[in-house]
């Protein structure tokens, strides 16, 4: 007898685990030595990686499930339906992992529910935490029927199916409205650091930059998911349906640059562009990941068709987004600040162990329950299909 | 608006003394040893910038960022002037480090249990018209307190009457005006003093905040006439469907 209920060993399952040792001893050292043995942040950069790549990149990421939803469901391309469910996942992961990541980030988490009951309409943050907690009960509440499908009682969860049925329309437009809300107010916390802020990167309009490159993050991270999932965990989604939706980013990256470039040169931070400075090389970083090289990849249809091509031009996108983001968060605050901050390695590890855990429980969410169609393994199709055989 | 207490601070007659920061400490409990910049065990300090003694602390901001940026309204501007921290309803997000644009308010980065820390003139001490402790321990009232209104004439009056005053007083525009006002005999951009607008700071995100009606709204309109649309389509498709198979029948 073999003992199949040990987990194997093997070379992800090695890194995993490392991984999560090393954010677990920077949450022992978060929460038992504090942010001045866990972090490099200081009074000049408040802020650094747990929200920059935390939050920003997180609920940036997330953007793919609302867009995905109301395409389906108000918009009806119905093309999209297989991966509705995969989309929806990956943001409600993502935006479980960013509550996760709060609890680190701030000063006094056990104070988390003050929101609730402390208002402050005039705070920009204030708005953001409300759409964090209404956006994930929302997300929860889109993603519940996958795990209510499993419920052995029949009545209990035809009833509750039902109803859901009733609501989802509702969920998918209040869910848009309110993710379109946060992606906003993340940019539009920012407009406070007006004079801190590098003109390359301070504009009066952050919440619409904010919101116009989200989306096509959210989309490229997507297919970036549904693609993995298609190489290594027996999924079979048309990658027909996964180049329709990269057609959708290269338009909205288009958009996204004319406004960024028209926001540049009415402010006048264009007359950075060109300053040989280390700000400006980071701007052009950022702008050849995110909108250069994927609106010229996606205009060439061996790119898109190509499922692998598609998958490295995707992750050129959500890296520039990436970029984006840390630039506005730690970058773009250095010369005002004059601190260079360079984040501990409990910050990087910390980080890194929450989007893990998020990534492997959508690893297994993907192999248990019904979040993508599956191709059957030859002996189970004959079970089920006695006839055939 | 009722009246509000303020503080000017004239750059010319201070002898950097550090009576201001000793006295701070010392009304705080805090360790009395000299600090060269705030921190969280000194809110006030006195600088030195091309020859002249620069007392830094919390300006105490007529229409303060940290508090139109504090989420569960732990930094609040009093009727009587002082910017003041509630430390029971602080969470640590640390946004009002982020937004003050005279980078003022200091985090306790090195305690289990953080909070900010900075001046709030005196606010105990003011409530029961006393001044602040700074100002009392001044041997050469180069600062001096009082009625806001009172405390700016004096600083015009200074000004106007002698020369050697650069002709503007810092704070009495700063960001809508401040509660903390310096007068000098050199450019205050030699001094160290951040160079901000006129405008108050919660401006910059009142606008987004205002929009949230419109979003709310138009938005909601727009996906619910685009369902609609999506629905009804979908109808008729069924019900072309339906009349196409009916005659199929009938043949």
């Amino acid at each position: 007898m073999s003992k199949s209920w040990l987990p194997k060993i093997t070379f992800w399952r090695t890194v995993v685990a490392l991984i999560f040792a090393a954010g677990a001893y920077s949450a022992y050292a978060r929460f038992a030595l504090g942010f001045h043995q866990s972090t490099n942040l200081v009074d000049a950069q408040p802020w650094g990686l747990w929200v920059g790549l935390g939050t920003l990149c997180g609920v940036g990421i997330s953007a793919g499930g609302f867009a995905i939803a109301a395409a389906v469901y108000l918009l009806g391309f119905e093309r999209y339906r297989p991966v509705i469910r995969a989309a929806v996942l990956l943001s409600f992961l993502g935006y479980l992992s960013v509550i996760v990541g709060m609890m680190y980030e701030l000063g006094l988490p056990w104070r988390i529910w003050h929101p609730i009951v402390m208002w402050n309409r005039r705070s920009v943050l204030f708005e953001v935490s409300w759409c964090v907690m209404l956006y994930s009960t929302v997300l929860a509440l889109e993603f519940s029927p996958s795990l209510v499908e499993r419920i052995p009682w029949v009545g209990l969860r035809q009833f509750y199916l039902k109803w859901h049925q009733q609501i989802l329309i509702g969920l998918v437009m209040v869910g848009a409205i309110l993710s379109s809300l946060h992606q906003s107010f993340l940019g539009g916390l920012y407009l406070l650091a007006k004079g801190k802020l590098d003109p390359l990167w301070y504009s009066q309009y952050l919440p619409t930059l904010f919101y116009l490159s989200a989306v096509p993050a959210g989309l490229a991270a997507t297919i970036m998911a549904v693609f993995l999932c298609n190489r290594s965990l027996h999924t079979r989604v048309d990658p027909g349906i996964l180049t329709e939706m990269s057609q959708v980013i290269a338009p909205l990256l288009y958009v996204y640059a004319v406004l960024r470039g028209i926001d540049l040169f009415t402010h006048g931070g264009a007359s950075y562009l060109w300053m040989w400075r280390e700000e400006t090389l980071l701007f052009w970083l950022e702008i050849g990941l995110f909108v250069l090289a994927p609106i010229f990849l996606l205009s060439r249809q061996s790119v898109r068709r190509n499922p692998h091509s598609l998958y490295w031009t995707c992750a050129l996108v959500v890296m520039g987004f990436m970029a984006n983001r840390l630039n506005v968060s730690i970058t773009a605050f250095q010369r005002s600040s004059g601190f260079y901050y360079v984040p501990k390695w409990t910050e990087f590890a910390l980080t890194i162990a929450t989007v893990t855990a998020a990534a492997v429980a959508f690893h297994y969410a993907v192999v248990y329950l019904e979040i993508l169609p599956k191709n059957l393994s030859p002996n189970k199709w004959i079970a089920e299909n006695p006839a055939a055989a | 608006m009722p009246r509000t207490k303020a503080i000017l601070i004239d750059i010319t007659k201070c002898i950097g003394c550090l009576s201001c920061e000793k006295a701070c400490k010392e009304i705080h409990g805090f360790p009395s040893d000299t600090e060269p910049k705030l921190s969280p065990t000194a809110l006030t300090v006195v600088e030195e910038h091309s020859d002249r003694f620069v007392r830094r602390l919390c300006m105490n901001c007529q229409d303060p960022a940290c508090a139109s940026a504090c989420l569960v309204g732990a930094l609040k501007k009093t009727e009587l002037g002082p910017v003041t921290y509630e430390s029971s309803k602080c969470i640590g997000c640390r946004y009002c480090i982020v937004a003050c644009p005279f980078n003022v308010p200091r985090y306790e980065w090195s305690k289990l249990v953080p909070f900010v820390k900075k001046c709030d003139m005196c606010y105990a001490r003011q409530v029961k018209g006393q001044p602040p402790a700074c100002v009392e321990a001044c041997p050469v009232q180069a600062s001096i307190s009082g009625w806001r209104d009172e405390i700016l004439e004096e600083a015009q009056r200074r000004v106007l009457l002698d020369s050697k005053y650069v002709k503007h007083i810092y704070g009495s525009e700063e960001v809508g005006g401040t509660s903390v006002f310096f007068i000098s005999d050199v450019p205050f951009e030699k001094l160290g003093f951040s160079n901000v607008s006129s405008q108050p700071m919660p401006v910059l995100t009142a606008n987004a905040l205002g929009d949230i009606p419109t979003v709310v709204f138009v938005g909601g309109g727009l996906l619910a006439g685009l369902y609609w649309i999506t629905n009804r389509r979908k109808q008729v498709a069924l019900f072309e469907a339906q009349e196409s198979t009916r005659t199929n029948e009938k043949e």
